[in-house]
């Protein structure tokens, strides 16, 4: 028996997403997620959500990839010092186009690296508690309340203009 | 037209993974036999050597450069739909990014094919990659052609992540609506996706980010193969102007080559009312741009020559309009700069009849342009003892067969088995203040 029972909103209407997110943030409700098939400005500015790190992640590899370009170009001019027509062994222009193309590789290396990390994927984990029609066109507020006191976050969510999907325990549905 | 709803797109777009009927196999197969063609021809060239292609001296960059440089091209149209015009936060590309950007990915794999077919020995082909060979000899990134490899690698590997980005909350989506195999398939494809708000956080951050880099990546790319060229001093090649002319050229083709792809699938998967005339109005007008653009390089080529008074410059030119190549210089300029004028009508950029055939017309144009620059250059260079014709090979039009034909292979394969428009992107679309870039 689960000790907290987990039950899901799913709305049509961005509004009241934000207004049940509201209300249950002031109630003793427990706020897990909200699924959506868009992300919703609405919705993230309700949440209050930070700004994501992704970016560090893309700046790291961006670092990395413009001092790896550089390196590995002049790192095999060096392995074979013959002055071809006056020209530098070191050349630094030429080799700006091989350390451009590898702070873009990187940068999205990085970029993929955080994106994965931060929204840690791939895992099946997600899927706990899922309600599918949310890729489709409902928008999906979970919430967790103590045992006994389904009926009231039930009526909480049916207020707001939800359907309301009550999850006994974890089990996986493809189907809605 | 009735409007779009959620529900409406999802079905539209879902309806068209439905099981395909015979005919859609019986063009499978037509494809997959061109595709054997060309292998065929490539792998006799293999094994008899590079001279049964009609490359030779002073003509040794034939087809294969020619359609390397037409294929990079038309790939450059899908970043551009699908990065640059997401910076701007032009709505009208969402119907046609997803198309648009798998024909980027497909497209860099078939162009990436043809310097492997024009290498001759292709086992040689990690003298390329940064590793040292029994010599202990390092590639030389002074070369423009060690440039090219690094840039079209990078080209492949960031268009094909971004794609595959966009591609996965639309993946889940046919998850939720799938059973039994499929079901199995997009859960695994889908990572895991549920589209909760955290999910969301980082995915519009790192997408946006993606959009940022592939700007100047796209940028990069074509100029970079322009100067495979320019970095040469064959007359009619060694100019200043050929990077931005490169582009511009590329993304001319692509559009005209998005507008190819679009107009048949817009009849067959019923796109009518995601699909509509003004999202190709709007391509058309941007092809009357990059036709201009194009038509205003042209002359600035033969301005420079008359300009220069480089006597060696000046003769190719006036060879470029008179000689034996002409036909292909006045394809050019009537497919490329003027007949795309054609669609400063209004009748004309709203007709699908219209915009079809005129697409055609600049895709057949711009292979032509690449002939002419990259055949008609070597062909009359400095020397006139040393100047000389060109023609392709049977092999080669085999090979040049078998590159279509995998290029419409790979995207007809595509369209049946994944969502070939963004259903998270038009759900955006018709939700005013939501964006990939929130």
């Amino acid at each position: 028996m689960p000790r907290k029972r987990h039950i899901m909103g799913l709305f049509k209407n961005e509004d009241n997403v934000v207004s049940a997110i509201n209300g249950l943030k002031q109630s003793s409700y427990e706020f897990i997620r909200v699924n959506t098939p868009i992300p919703s400005h609405k919705i993230m500015d309700a949440l209050k959500l930070k700004k994501s790190m992704v970016g560090w992640f893309t700046l790291c590899g961006g670092i990395l990839g413009f001092i790896g370009g550089f390196a590995l170009a002049i790192f095999t001019a060096t392995r074979w010092n013959l002055i071809v027509s006056g020209k530098p062994i070191i050349a630094i222009i030429p080799f700006v186009i091989v350390g451009f193309e590898a702070t873009i590789l990187f940068s999205v290396f990085g970029n993929v690296i955080g994106l994965l990390t931060q929204t840690r994927l791939p895992s099946y984990k997600w899927l706990k508690y899922y309600d599918p029609r949310c890729s489709g066109e409902h928008f999906g507020v979970l919430a967790a309340c103590e045992v006994g006191q389904e009926d009231r976050l039930k009526d909480f969510f049916q207020k707001q203009g939800a359907e309301v999907r009550v999850f006994e325990q974890y089990k996986e549905s493809p189907q809605p | 037209m009735p409007q779009l709803t959620y529900a409406s797109i999802d079905q539209t777009i879902l309806n068209t993974l439905t099981p395909p009927k015979r005919y859609y196999w019986g063009i499978v197969f037509m494809l997959f036999l061109g595709v054997m063609i060309g292998a065929a021809c490539w792998a006799y060239q293999i094994f008899t050597g590079i001279g049964v292609g009609g490359q030779n001296n002073p003509v040794a960059w034939g087809t294969y450069l020619i359609n390397f440089v037409f294929w990079v091209g038309i790939a450059h149209s899908g970043t551009l739909i699908s990065a640059i015009l997401h910076l701007f936060r032009a709505g009208w590309r969402n119907p046609i990014a997803r198309a648009a950007e798998t024909m980027t990915v497909f497209a860099v794999c078939v162009a990436g094919l043809f310097p492997f077919i024009h290498l001759g020995r292709a086992w040689q082909v990690y003298y390329m990659i940064p590793f040292p060979n029994q010599r202990l000899l390092w590639p030389n990134f002074l070369s423009p052609l060690m440039f090219d490899v690094i840039a079209i690698s990078t080209y492949l590997t960031v268009s094909s992540l971004f794609w595959y980005t966009g591609l996965l909350p639309d993946l889940a989506a046919v998850r939720d609506k799938s059973t039994g195999t499929r079901y199995k398939i997009f859960k695994i494809l889908s990572f895991g996706w549920t589209g909760a708000h955290e999910q969301w956080r980082h995915y519009t951050r790192g997408y946006l980010f993606f959009a940022a880099l592939a700007t100047p990546l796209v940028i990069s790319v074509h100029s970079v193969v322009s100067w495979d060229f320019a970095l040469g001093i064959v007359p009619g090649w060694h100019t200043t102007i050929f990077a931005p002319y490169f582009v511009a050229g590329a993304i001319h083709s692509g559009l005209a080559m998005v507008l190819t792809l679009m107009i048949p699938l817009r009849k067959l998967f019923k796109y009518e009312n995601i699909i509509t005339i003004e999202v190709l109005q709007n391509v058309a007008k941007t092809i009357v741009l990059t036709g201009l653009i194009v038509g205003l390089a042209y002359g600035t080529e033969y301005f420079i020559a008359w300009y220069s008074h480089n006597t060696i410059e000046m003769e190719q030119f006036r060879w470029r309009a008179l000689g034996d190549y002409r036909w292909g210089f006045y394809f050019m300029v009537l497919c490329n700069t003027l007949t795309p004028l054609l669609f400063l009508f209004k009748k004309v950029r709203t007709t699908l009849a219209t915009l079809f055939i005129i697409s055609l017309i600049v895709n057949f144009g711009m292979w032509w342009e690449r002939f002419v620059i990259i055949a008609g250059g070597v062909a009359h260079g400095f020397a006139p003892h040393a100047w000389g014709l060109y023609a392709p090979s049977l092999i080669e039009y085999g090979i040049m067969l078998g590159a279509f034909c995998l290029f419409f292979f790979l995207f007809v394969l595509f369209v049946k088995h994944l969502p070939s428009v963004s259903m998270t992107e038009m759900k955006e679309t018709i939700k005013e203040g939501a964006g990939h870039a929130a």
